[in-house]
C-alpha cells in the first residue's frame, strides 16, 4: 500500500549548511494494518509524513502510495489526514469547516449534510457547531481536525499525534474510533510520542531516531517475548514481611510495592512461588516497561524523554 | 465509555472533489476578506476627491465672469450643457487617476497571500490531503477573484454613472479586465514563489515604472530586457483612450493581457512543480 525505498531528505540552510532529516529509510506498509510511528522529537516523523503526503519531495529514494507518486495518488483518491498542528482558518465556523472539507473530499453532495452530522456526533462537536475555529479549545480543535479526516471512506488514514491535547475521556474514545476504522482494505498510520497508545492500537510500530528507521516492532509478538533482566514490579496486599525473603534484591518503592531487576523469568516465577507459599497475598506482578517501551529504549537510548 | 461509531460505507470508491461547488465558498471568501476592503478603499479613493472636484466645479461656474459665462452658454447651448462639458473634462482626469490606483490596489488585495498564506499558515495540509490539485484549486481562486474584482468595479462604475456620467461600456470592462490580468498575473506568480508577495509585487511595479521611464527610449540591446517587466507604463495610454472615447492604442491591450496571462501560467507551472511545504 505504502512503500518507502531508500528515502532520504536533506534540508539546506541559507548559509549552505545541510541538515539530514531522513536517511536511507525503507519501509513497506500494508492494507489492513495499523502502523505506529514512534520516535523522539526531531527524529524525522513529521518529515516522513510530509513526504507521504507529497508536501515535500524526497532528496533521494522513492515514496509510493498504491504504486503511485504520493501527489498523484492523493489527487486521485484523497487520504484521511490529521496533522500534528491543526491549521484551519480561524474565522471558519465548525459546521462550515466540515462542509467545505466534505466538498473537497468528494463526499457525494446528497450525503454531505448527513456525513457532517455523523462525524460531528462521533467527535462530540454538536454543541460547538456554530463556533468559530478560533473559539475552540485545544481539545475541541483537535477533535475537529480528526472529524475532517474521517469525512470520507479513505483507503489510507494518516494521524499525526492524534491525541495531542485530548482529555483522558476523548483519548479513550479516540481508541474506539480507530478500532472502528480498522478494515482489511485500509491502512492506518499513527505517529505518536505516546508508546502506551501505540501499543494498544498498532499492529506494528516503526521506531525512528536521528532520521533513520531503527527497528520495526511487531507489537503483539513482542508482548509475548520476555526480556531477561527487565525490571518488574510486585504489589502485595498482605505479607509484606515475606517479600525480601523471596526476593532478596527487591527494592521497596512504597508500602506493599516492590521492584526487582536483573532476574530471569524463571527466577521471578520461583520467587513468586516462594512468596505465596510463605503466605503473602499478591495483588499484581507486571513489567515496569511495556515490551514496546523496552524496544524503544533499546533503539533510541534510555536518556530520551518518554511520554 | 463507548464511542458512537461512524457508520461504515461499503467499499472505498474513487471520487473527485466538488471543486466547482467549492467555488461558491471561494467567492464568499473573496467578498468578505478582499472584495469588501476593495470596495471600501475604492469608494474612499473615489468619493473624497470626486466630491471635492464636484464642489469645485460648481464654485468655478458661480465665479465665472458673466461675459465669459454668456460666451460659454452661446458655445454649448445652455448653462447645463456647459456644466456637463466641464464635468466631462474633470471626470476624464479623475477616472484616469482613479483607475490607475484602484486596479493596482484591487489586484493586490485580490491576490495577496493567495498561495503564500496557505503555505505559511499550514492551511494547505488539510486542503490538499483531499483529492484536489493545488493547480486547479488556486487557478479557480484566481478566476473567481478576477470576476469578484470586476463585479466590484462594475458596481462602482454604475454608481458613478448614476451620479456623474455613464462610463460602463464593454471597452471599459475589457480594459479593466486586461489591466487586472496583468497585475493579478504578476501577483499570482509572486504568491506562488515568495512569502512576501505584496512586497515583491510593489517592487516589480516600481522597478518597471522607473526602468521604462529611464531606459524605455534606449536603442541598446540591453533595453530589450525591459520587455521582461510588466508593461505598467502603457496602462496610462489605455485609460486616456478609454476616458477620451478614442480607439485603444494598437496592441497595448493585447500586450498587457498577454503579459498577465503568461505570468498566470508561470504561476500555475510553479504550483504544479513546487512542493507545498516550506522546507
Amino acid at each position: 500500500m505504502i512503500s518507502l525505498h531508500n528515502v532520504g531528505k536533506r534540508y539546506r540552510s541559507l548559509l549552505g549548511r545541510e541538515v539530514r532529516a531522513l536517511e536511507d529509510f525503507t519501509l513497506e506498509l500494508h492494507a489492513g494494518e495499523v502502523f505506529g510511528l514512534a520516535g523522539p522529537n526531531g527524529a524525522g516523523k513529521s518529515t516522513l509524513i510530509s513526504l507521504l503526503l507529497g508536501f515535500l519531495a524526497p532528496s533521494e529514494g522513492t515514496v509510493r502510495i498504491g504504486g503511485l507518486e504520493p501527489r498523484r495518488y492523493i489527487e486521485r483518491n484523497g487520504i484521511g489526514y490529521l496533522s500534528e498542528l491543526v491549521n484551519i482558518p480561524p474565522t471558519w465556523r465548525v459546521h462550515e469547516t466540515l462542509h467545505r472539507y466534505a466538498l473537497l473530499a468528494g463526499v457525494p453532495t446528497e450525503r454531505i449534510a448527513a456525513r457532517c452530522a455523523e462525524v460531528t456526533a462521533t467527535l462530540g462537536l454538536e454543541e460547538h457547531r456554530s463556533k468559530r475555529v478560533r473559539q475552540l479549545s485545544k481539545g475541541n480543535l483537535q477533535r475537529l481536525g480528526l472529524a475532517q479526516a474521517l469525512l470520507c471512506e479513505e483507503a489510507v488514514i494518516v494521524l499525526d499525534e492524534p491525541t495531542h491535547g485530548l482529555d483522558p475521556v476523548w483519548t479513550q474514545r479516540f481508541r474506539d474510533v480507530v478500532d472502528a476504522l480498522r478494515r482489511p482494505d485500509r491502512l492506518i498510520l499513527i505517529a505518536s510520542h505516546n508508546l502506551d497508545e501505540l501499543s494498544r492500537l498498532a499492529d506494528r510500530v516503526g521506531i525512528v531516531d536521528r532520521g533513520r528507521l531503527q527497528r520495526v516492532v511487531d507489537v503483539r509478538a513482542s508482548e509475548r517475548d520476555v526480556t531477561d533482566g527487565a525490571p518488574y514490579r510486585i504489589v502485595v496486599a498482605s505479607g509484606e514481611q515475606h517479600v525480601l525473603a523471596a526476593f532478596p534484591a527487591a527494592r521497596t518503592l512504597s508500602p506493599g510495592e516492590y521492584e526487582v531487576r536483573g532476574m530471569t523469568l524463571d527466577q521471578i516465577n520461583a520467587g513468586m512461588v516462594s512468596l505465596i507459599q510463605r503466605g503473602a497475598l499478591v495483588n499484581a506482578v507486571y513489567p515496569v516497561h511495556s515490551a514496546l517501551e523496552q524496544q524503544f529504549r533499546e533503539a533510541v537510548g534510555t536518556g530520551e524523554e518518554l511520554a | 465509555m463507548s464511542a458512537p461509531v461512524l457508520p461504515v460505507e461499503t467499499g472505498i470508491p474513487p471520487r473527485r472533489a466538488h471543486l466547482a461547488r467549492y467555488g461558491l465558498w471561494q467567492l464568499r471568501d473573496y467578498a468578505i476578506n478582499r472584495g469588501a476592503p476593495t470596495l471600501l478603499v475604492a469608494a474612499l479613493f473615489g468619493a473624497l476627491p470626486l466630491f471635492s472636484l464636484l464642489r469645485g466645479l460648481q464654485a468655478s461656474i458661480e465665479r465665472t465672469p458673466p461675459r465669459y459665462l454668456q460666451l460659454m452658454i452661446a458655445r454649448h447651448g445652455s448653462i447645463e450643457l456647459y456644466r456637463q462639458s466641464m464635468l466631462h473634462e474633470l471626470s476624464g482626469g479623475f477616472l484616469r487617476s482613479f483607475l490607475g490606483t484602484v486596479v493596482f490596489l484591487g489586484a493586490l488585495l485580490a491576490m495577496n497571500g493567495l498561495v503564500s498564506n496557505d503555505r505559511k499558515l499550514g492551511h494547505y495540509r488539510f486542503l490538499f490531503s483531499k483529492p484536489v490539485s493545488p493547480l486547479r484549486y488556486y487557478g479557480q481562486a484566481f478566476l473567481l477573484h478576477w470576476a469578484g474584482f470586476l463585479l466590484v468595479v462594475i458596481a462602482l462604475a454604475a454608481l458613478y454613472g448614476a451620479y456623474v456620467e455613464p462610463v460602463l461600456t464593454p471597452t471599459f470592462v475589457a480594459v479593466l479586465a486586461s489591466v487586472f490580468l496583468m497585475y493579478g498575473g504578476v501577483a499570482f506568480l509572486m504568491t506562488t514563489l515568495v512569502r512576501w508577495d505584496w512586497l515583491a509585487l510593489a517592487a516589480s511595479v516600481i522597478a518597471s515604472q522607473v526602468l521604462w521611464d529611464r531606459f524605455g527610449a534606449s536603442t541598446s540591446v540591453l533595453a530589450k530586457l525591459l520587455y521582461l517587466l510588466p508593461p505598467i507604463h502603457r496602462t496610462g495610454d489605455l485609460y486616456t483612450a478609454l476616458v477620451g472615447g478614442t480607439a485603444l492604442p494598437g496592441h497595448t491591450l493585447e500586450w498587457i493581457a498577454a503579459y498577465g496571462a503568461v505570468c498566470l501560467v508561470a504561476g500555475l507551472v510553479v504550483l504544479r512543480t513546487r512542493r507545498l511545504a516550506i522546507s
